[in-house]
């Protein structure tokens, strides 16, 4: 393996291989991206990779709508020689409590100051975009069109591809193990394959990104936290949008293969970095699929897994230089959307580290927001 | 070893390989049977008592070496392949090794055949001198080869000169219909393990999660790399078992 890079980025995720393009395609040398396994061997592999602007943070909301023009033309703009499967079917959130549809419409508000076209429908209109939605209960829904999902592999694999022809070298099965700092500053990377010398590194390392603050004695405010999915057997195309329910903390997505990819978050999972796949989920995620969705009741379960949320205090990125170890950046954070945002969060990111006009304030997801005073909280997570 | 590539171990082999001075006396089965699972027709098929009844299903079968006299009933009734029939006296230089066989076609008497060792391997090409079917219920042939004598204990399996594999043609994956030459092709690439193929091409993902393709994936990638099966990193093994419907898991039906 080389023994000094310009810049070494930790972890092969969206987050990783985006900024890994993202510099290279700016004329930045010498790149080398570090993974412990293969690439989006991480949450970026195991998400439900969907797609939606309609958040109540302006920031997220940013990065989303931003990232979606970027998903629309990315086949092309990586030359990517298969595809990325990104399916604008739209996102329906739909909403079975008074409190929580007077939430959708403050962040309604959100969006459509940021030109995002989100519509507030009555139950008969979401049923005519996705006939088998129950309306027992049903107050009303959002939907945007330019919402949808793609496939998270193809994705990662895309910009990879793209990154590898412009010269950047990926160490796959390689584990950082330690940071090297000389008065305070970031001098090597240690891997299990040998140390590599450089003074700028990318932690992108998603749920793991807090074990590589800790190497240089920083404690990022961040913590994992288990999410199970599951994919059933591939049938006919009959539900376009992916259906949100907050009130049943579901998501659930039919792709373009034709299966159905669906999650629940629950509410009491520990904070901790466990991955196993439980019983529980099964039980839990299909009553709430069968109970937004009853048609859905005759689909087979093929697969069930796991993944990590990287979570931040305020379900918002965290893009900022690690304090007492110059030369090190963090992106993490992402709190269960890092995969919609990843393209334009690795925009900011380099254009921050390379000094270039940063298309929105970077400072809104520093690190300072976490020392006091009021955090702006995400509302809409699953 | 067994558990994760279905080739048994050389202490494995030994446990049931006779001495020279039992194979050079004639037929015997050499029952290569490993691991504990409830399953006993041939205690019941030996009517020699060479195969004594089991305590326990779960145990595994113990051959009397004395009491067999090689007829072979017992190795066109396992279930497992597991028993073959070796004949060291056939001639100086040769021995007859009877192999269970369940394809179509069925090999030809005098037809020349590609021998297999336990892990698929070619040993050279060796002739049928006899063909027995396995009677009108059973479908499990036997295969008569002649082998050099010194492979007696080495040919194990076999494949037909007329079927070499067209990678275009055949399919590795069932549930997603992919080829063995696609999947070669992405090792080209550069995909180097099963899960980087798996998230590339969609092969193991589909209902029967892998059974069918993950080991033939694993094969291919051993020669590529030139590396034992056994080294191929495997994907990770995820529930469920098999595919039930969401209205089960709610409780609904
Ligand atoms: C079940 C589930 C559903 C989700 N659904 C969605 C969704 O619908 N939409 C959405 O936008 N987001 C979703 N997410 C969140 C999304 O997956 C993540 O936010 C995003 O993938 C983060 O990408 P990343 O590249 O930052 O991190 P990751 O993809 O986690 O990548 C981090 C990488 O770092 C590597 N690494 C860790 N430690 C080391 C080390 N010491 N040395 C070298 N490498 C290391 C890991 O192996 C990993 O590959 C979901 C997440 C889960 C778990
Ligand atoms: S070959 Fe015949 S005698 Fe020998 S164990 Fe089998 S059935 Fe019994
Ligand atoms: S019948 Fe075959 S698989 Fe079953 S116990 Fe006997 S040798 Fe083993």
């Amino acid at each position: 393996m080389q023994k000094s890079a310009n810049v070494v980025i930790i972890g092969g995720g969206i987050t990783g291989c985006a900024v890994a393009y993202e510099m290279a395609v700016r004329g930045v040398k010498d790149i080398v991206v570090i993974e412990k396994q293969y690439l989006s061997s991480g949450a970026t592999g195991r998400c439900g990779a969907g797609v939606r602007q309609q958040w109540g943070t302006e920031t997220n909301a940013i990065l989303a709508r931003d990232s979606v023009k970027r998903f629309e033309g990315m086949n092309e703009e990586l030359e990517y020689d298969r595809d990325i499967e990104f399916k604008q079917g739209g996102y329906l959130m739909v909403s079975y409590t008074e409190k929580e549809w007077d939430q959708y419409k403050k962040n309604v508000a959100v969006q459509h100051n940021l030109g995002i076209p989100t519509k507030m429908i009555t139950p008969l209109e979401a049923q005519a975009i996705v006939p088998h939605l129950n309306l027992n209960g049903l107050i009303g829904a959002t939907f945007c069109q330019s919402d949808g999902h793609a496939n998270p592999f193809h994705v990662v694999d895309a910009y990879y591809k793209a990154a590898r022809r412009l010269g950047v070298k990926f160490e796959t099965y390689t584990s950082v193990t330690g940071i090297t700092l000389e008065k305070g500053k970031v001098t090597a990377v240690q891997t299990s394959k040998g140390d590599i010398a450089t003074s700028t590194v990318i932690n992108a390392c998603g749920y793991a990104a807090g074990t590589i603050c800790k190497m240089v004695g920083f404690e990022l405010p961040l913590y994992p936290q288990r999410h199970q999915a599951l994919v059933t057997e591939p049938v006919e195309p009959c539900q376009g949008p992916m259906v949100i329910s907050l009130h049943h903390r579901l998501y659930c997505q039919q792709t373009p293969h034709g299966s159905f990819i669906m999650g629940v978050g629950d509410p009491n999972e520990p904070k901790d970095f466990n991955i196993n796949s439980s019983w529980e989920f099964l039980e839990d995620v299909s009553r709430q699929a069968t109970t937004v969705l009853p048609l859905l009741k005759n689909l087979r379960v093929v697969r069930q897994w796991s993944g990590l949320y990287d979570m931040s205090p305020d379900a918002n990125p965290i893009l900022d230089e690690v304090p007492g170890a110059q030369g090190m950046w963090v992106a993490a954070g992402f709190s269960g959307h890092g995969f919609m945002v990843g393209p334009q969060t690795a925009v900011l990111l380099t254009q921050k580290i390379l000094g270039q006009q940063c298309f929105m304030p970077i400072e809104r997801f520093g690190l300072a927001r976490f020392l006091g005073g009021e955090l702006d909280l995400e509302s809409a997570v699953v | 070893m067994l558990n994760k590539t279905g080739v048994p171990t050389l202490e494995d082999i030994q446990t049931v390989s006779p001495s020279e001075e039992r194979l050079k006396k004639g037929p015997v089965a050499i029952i290569e049977c490993f691991q504990e699972i409830p399953c006993n027709p041939c205690t019941e098929a030996c009517k020699q008592g060479a195969i004594r009844p089991m305590e326990d299903i779960n145990n595994l079968p113990k051959l009397d070496l004395d009491k067999c006299n090689g007829c072979g009933v017992c190795l066109s009734r396992c279930p497992g392949l597991a028993i073959f029939i070796v004949d060291a006296s056939y001639s100086d230089t040769e021995a007859i090794v009877r192999i269970p066989y369940e394809y179509y076609p069925v090999p030809q008497v005098g037809e020349k055949v590609v021998g297999l060792n336990r892990a698929g391997d070619e040993l050279g090409t060796f002739e049928v001198s006899k063909v027995q079917s396995g009677g009108q219920k059973n479908k499990t042939y036997t295969i008569w080869l002649i082998v050099p004598q010194s492979l007696a204990m080495e040919v194990r399996g076999l494949r037909l000169r007329s079927t070499e594999i067209q990678p275009k043609e055949t399919i590795v994956c069932r549930c997603e219909d992919i080829t063995l030459g696609e999947i070669q092709a992405l090792i080209k690439e550069g995909y180097s393990t099963i899960d980087e193929i798996k998230r590339a091409a969609r092969a193991g993902m589909g209902p029967c999660q892998g059974r069918t393709c993950r080991m033939l994936i694993a094969q291919e990638l051993a020669k590529f790399y030139s590396i034992p099966v056994g080294e191929v990193l495997m994907p990770t093994f995820r529930p469920t078992v098999k595919p039930v419907k969401l209205g089960t898991y709610a409780g609904g039906e």
